[in-house]
């Protein structure tokens, strides 16, 4: 049994590793392949060839390519993700400063959409073939179709322009916690409708799935009240195959992120990624998007470690999935 | 004869399939003993299952229609409303299902398990006290090492033993009528036999009355009190074990004992030639004719009452007096 | 003619629902405008018209007019255009890729059908927008990006669901009696394979175009994927997203378009799923 469990979670850090790894390959080949001069791409072509070829030496362009993949590969291992060409701090640095927003977004949308999702596919299912059923059902899908940065845009015209109830752009004042609040409330919101379409649907379908397995037939033998039957045996079985696919769509969510932040003005890791593109500054480019795919990556060994804390049976190895 | 715990009166169950209506049950007339055991035997598709799941309600989405009389007690079951219904069961009406892989919770304890069924007879007990009794109950049904089998989940124990555990969640229950839903066929031969033996050792301490479904007549025979044998979602016959297979008053009953003798390795029945009836296109006379050696003209056209052809003995057949 | 019989029946099965009927109309709106763009638009879709900015709907523009007096309701029906043609060719492309490696795939040692499964994965649940954006960063933003980007993204769709019906195809009788024969693996896949999990696939392709509109849509958004003046509908909502001072009416408008054609396109690749193969699940 033990065995098991170390191997499947070995295999799951492998392939983990893997996956950054080839991120990293990915983004030194989109940086060794650039087209065209590589000063230019990266400095612009206001840049002064004495700036250029200075830039080249400093950046290690001059190099043999193996020598270059190599430097970079220890530096992003010794946390030295590039400096910014621009203002010359330090590339990790700069990422982190932005990240507790991207953070705060992502994961606040998460919960923002679990805790809705959640109790609307729960009531679904016990309302099976009912009008609110069929109106809950085409909600989801409404909700799953429209992107999120249209919902964003739309929600910003509405509540912020029209109506006038919350501040328009940015994170707010640092040091004014309501305020920040305030200002989350929207772009949560923007991000997590999806989600909540995604998860009331599948909520809704592994319920109905999981009730009318026999256990839950033992349950009802044995009068245990249909409220215990339903949101305590019955949820705890539907929520693996949600876990699951917040575990496959937090990529997306942090894609979807990134627009988010671009319509409300906020700061962030998309934010980040987004500017350093429209002047074409390819090292915080390249830092960013490997934090978000490390990023990505725990959170999905996270999701792997949270499936055998619910369900015993997976402590056995990998015997779902 | 002795009182009566349950008495069923024209019971009828239709359901709708992607076919066609079918009739699972049709105008079932049964009397359950206090603190008897009554074997109900038939083949599968006979209606022995969803006899049980219609004193339990618990009946699929796609019944549509339901009518009898269930009198449990002197209060009918079937008039009852869904919470009225909840009330009973679990206190007054066990039941201890066919397959025990499935019919525990993967995600869950056998102690929450046993907590939830103790604390729904004693609402408010505290879970320490209430799994001391879990555990008693555990060692009562021969679980060993049953302070660590609490905290087990299900998948780690063997078919045998996750049985022993729904016996013991029956026990706890300590209804008035437990219902045995073919509770040894999933198991093979030797845990069945230790099943059986349990059941044989407990039949004791159950105060209440006991249905014991199988297709296993040597079963019934060495545990049950009463037999009641189905057919096409018709009782054939009733009555005392003994005397009904020492002397079938219906030609179903006999060709299911032809059977039991021919029986292959496995213990299972081997049938009898033809088809279980059509519960979409039933036969019009007696359900059985179709398969009957003795039929007449008669039977395929007038379908018999379940009459009384001796005391305590009931037969549906034209001829049952001419058979014994 | 016969061969229309079962497309008939599987769109009136489509139709039979609420949401089926309400997708298919929309999904023939949007390819109705797409494929007749000239002739339903009612004006030159890049006439600018500087006098007449940010017009209210009225007669002669029946949706107004954008920031620069160009006739929004030509640029959203131009918009459909190329929003079809983008999910059309990206579809195309994946279908292509993902049909051939989730072949391969069926066919190769396990080591190597691991392998593509295990790229499968990685692709599938990368943050692709984000890798877009890198991407984006070194070759520059342009519509044949747009394209192979969501084609990237959406080849394991297809990949997974052709390798899972070669897989239940393989022991089938009829292409045991093949192997048999010695037919060899071309012949077995054009003769056979592709024929049968056709079906399935189509499916799958209904239910990825409004992905590709949805990246498409943000690509162009973020100033990213097709350029302007080009009608796209993410530089429509961006163009009024910019302006959104002025008037409300052109980002109303084109993200509503989006939303629309997304929502359509959805309800009809599900109601198709539904009708063709309920046991299709969602691949993502």
């Amino acid at each position: 049994m033990r065995a098991e469990t170390a191997r499947y979670l070995a295999s799951r850090l492998v392939t983990s590793a893997l996956i950054v790894l080839g991120a990293m390959l990915l983004l030194f080949a989109l940086s060794a392949l650039v087209p065209g001069d590589p000063a230019v791409t990266l400095l612009g072509p206001q840049a002064t060839p004495e700036f250029a070829r200075q830039f080249i030496r400093e950046m290690g362009l001059d190099r043999p390519l193996h020598e270059r993949l190599w430097l970079f590969l220890t530096n992003v291992l010794t946390g030295n993700l590039g400096t910014d060409v621009l203002s010359g701090r330090p590339v990790a640095g700069m990422v982190l400063s932005v990240m507790p927003y991207t953070f705060v977004l992502t994961f606040g949308a998460i919960g923002l959409a679990v805790l809705l999702g959640v109790p609307l596919g729960v009531f679904a299912a016990t309302h099976r073939g009912s009008l609110a059923d069929n109106v809950l059902a085409f909600i989801s899908v409404a909700f799953i179709a429209v992107p999120s940065f249209v919902v964003a845009i739309l929600l910003l015209l509405v509540f912020s322009i029209w109506l006038n109830w919350l501040p328009v752009l940015g994170a707010g004042n640092a040091d004014d916690l309501w305020d920040q609040a305030r200002r989350l409330i929207l772009p949560m919101a923007a991000l997590a409708i999806g989600w909540v379409g995604f998860i009331a649907r599948l909520v809704r379908s592994s319920m109905l799935e999981v009730m009318a397995e026999p256990h839950i037939r033992t349950m009802r033998a044995y009068g245990i009240p249909e409220r215990l039957v339903t949101y305590k045996y019955a949820l705890k079985n539907a929520c693996i195959p949600t876990i699951a696919l917040l575990g496959m769509g937090v990529g997306r969510l942090l894609g979807g992120a990134v627009l988010v932040e671009i319509v409300f003005a906020r700061p962030g890791l998309g934010r980040l990624i987004y500017d350093a593109l429209s002047v074409r500054n390819f090292p915080v480019v390249q830092g960013a998007v490997l934090v978000v795919v490390v990023l990505f990556v725990v959170v999905n060994l996270l999701v792997d470690l949270s499936y055998s804390a619910i369900d015993p049976r997976m402590r056995r190895g990998g015997a779902a999935k | 004869m002795t009182a009566l715990l349950v008495s069923i009166r024209g019971l009828t169950l239709e359901a709708r399939t992607a076919r066609g209506t079918a009739r699972i049950l049709s105008d079932i007339d049964l009397d359950i003993g206090r603190g008897r055991i009554l074997g109900i035997v038939g083949e599968s598709g006979s209606g022995k299952s969803s006899l049980a799941s219609c004193l339990l309600r618990l009946l699929p989405a796609n019944v549509t229609r339901l009518d009898g009389v269930v009198d449990f007690a002197g209060t009918n079951l079937l008039a009852l409303d869904e919470p009225a219904m909840a009330a009973w069961r679990g206190t007054r009406i066990a039941m201890i299902f066919q397959d025990p892989m499935t019919a525990l919770n993967p995600l869950f304890t056998i102690g929450t398990h046993l907590v939830d069924v103790i604390r729904r007879r004693t609402p408010g007990l505290p879970r320490r006290d209430a799994l001391t009794r879990a555990e008693a109950m555990l060692e009562r049904v021969a679980i060993a090492d049953p302070a660590q089998r609490l905290a087990s989940y299900p998948h780690e124990l063997s078919g045998g033993m996750r049985q022993r555990v729904m016996i013991a969640m029956a026990l706890l229950a300590g209804p008035e009528l437990l219902l045995a839903d073919e509770p040894t066929t999933a198991l093979d031969a030797t845990v069945e036999a230790q099943i059986v033996a349990l059941l044989e050792e407990l039949r004791r301490d159950i105060d209440g009355s006991i249905v014991f479904i199988s297709h296993h007549l040597g079963l019934v025979a060495q545990l049950c009190d009463d037999i009641c044998v189905m057919y096409g979602g018709t009782v054939v016959e009733t009555g005392p074990v003994a005397e009904v297979l020492a002397a079938p008053r219906h030609p179903y009953t006999r060709a299911l004992l032809a059977c039991e003798i021919d029986q292959d390795d496995s213990g299972r029945l081997i049938s009898i030639a033809g088809e279980v009836p059509d519960p979409i296109a039933r036969p019009p006379g007696c359900v059985f004719a179709p398969r009957c050696d003795r039929a007449e003209p008669r039977c395929r056209s007038e379908a018999p009452a379940l009459r009384v052809v001796a005391p305590d003995r009931r037969s549906a057949c034209h001829f049952a007096e001419t058979l014994a | 003619m016969t061969a229309l019989r079962p497309l008939v029946q599987v769109l009136r099965q489509v139709c039979g629902t609420v949401p089926g009927a309400l997708g298919f109309a929309i999904v023939l709106v949007v390819l109705g405008a797409a494929i007749f763009a000239p002739w339903v638009a009612t004006h030159d879709p890049d006439r600018l018209d500087i006098m007449n900015r940010f017009a209210a709907p009225s007669a002669a523009h029946w949706l107004g007019t954008d920031h620069l007096g160009r006739d929004l309701y030509s640029r959203l029906v131009h918009g459909a255009s190329i929003a079809m043609a983008v999910a059309l060719s990206a579809i195309a492309a994946a279908l292509t890729a993902g049909t051939l490696l989730g072949i391969l795939a069926a066919w190769m040692p396990p080591r190597g059908e691991a392998a593509v499964l295990i790229l499968f994965d990685v692709i599938s649940s990368f943050p692709s927008l984000v890798l877009a954006l890198a991407i984006v960063a070194v070759f520059g933003p342009s519509t044949f990006m747009v394209v192979v980007i969501a084609g990237i993204t959406l080849t394991p769709h297809f990949g997974r669901v052709a390798r899972a019906q070669v897989l239940t195809l393989r022991s089938a009788p009829f292409l045991e009696a093949e192997r048999i024969l010695g037919a060899g693996l071309p012949r077995i896949v054009f003769r056979h394979i592709l024929p049968n999990i056709m079906g399935p696939l189509i499916v799958l392709a209904s239910m990825d175009i409004p992905v590709v509109i949805t990246i498409e849509a943000g690509l162009s958004f973020l100033g990213l994927g097709v350029r302007p003046p080009l009608a796209s509908w993410g530089v429509l909502i961006q163009d009024g997203y910019q302006y959104l001072s002025d008037s409300w009416v052109p980002v109303v408008v084109s993200s509503a378009a989006l939303a629309v054609a997304t929502l359509g396109f959805t309800l009809f690749g599900e109601a198709l799923r539904d009708a063709v193969d309920p046991r299709i699940r969602q691949e993502r």
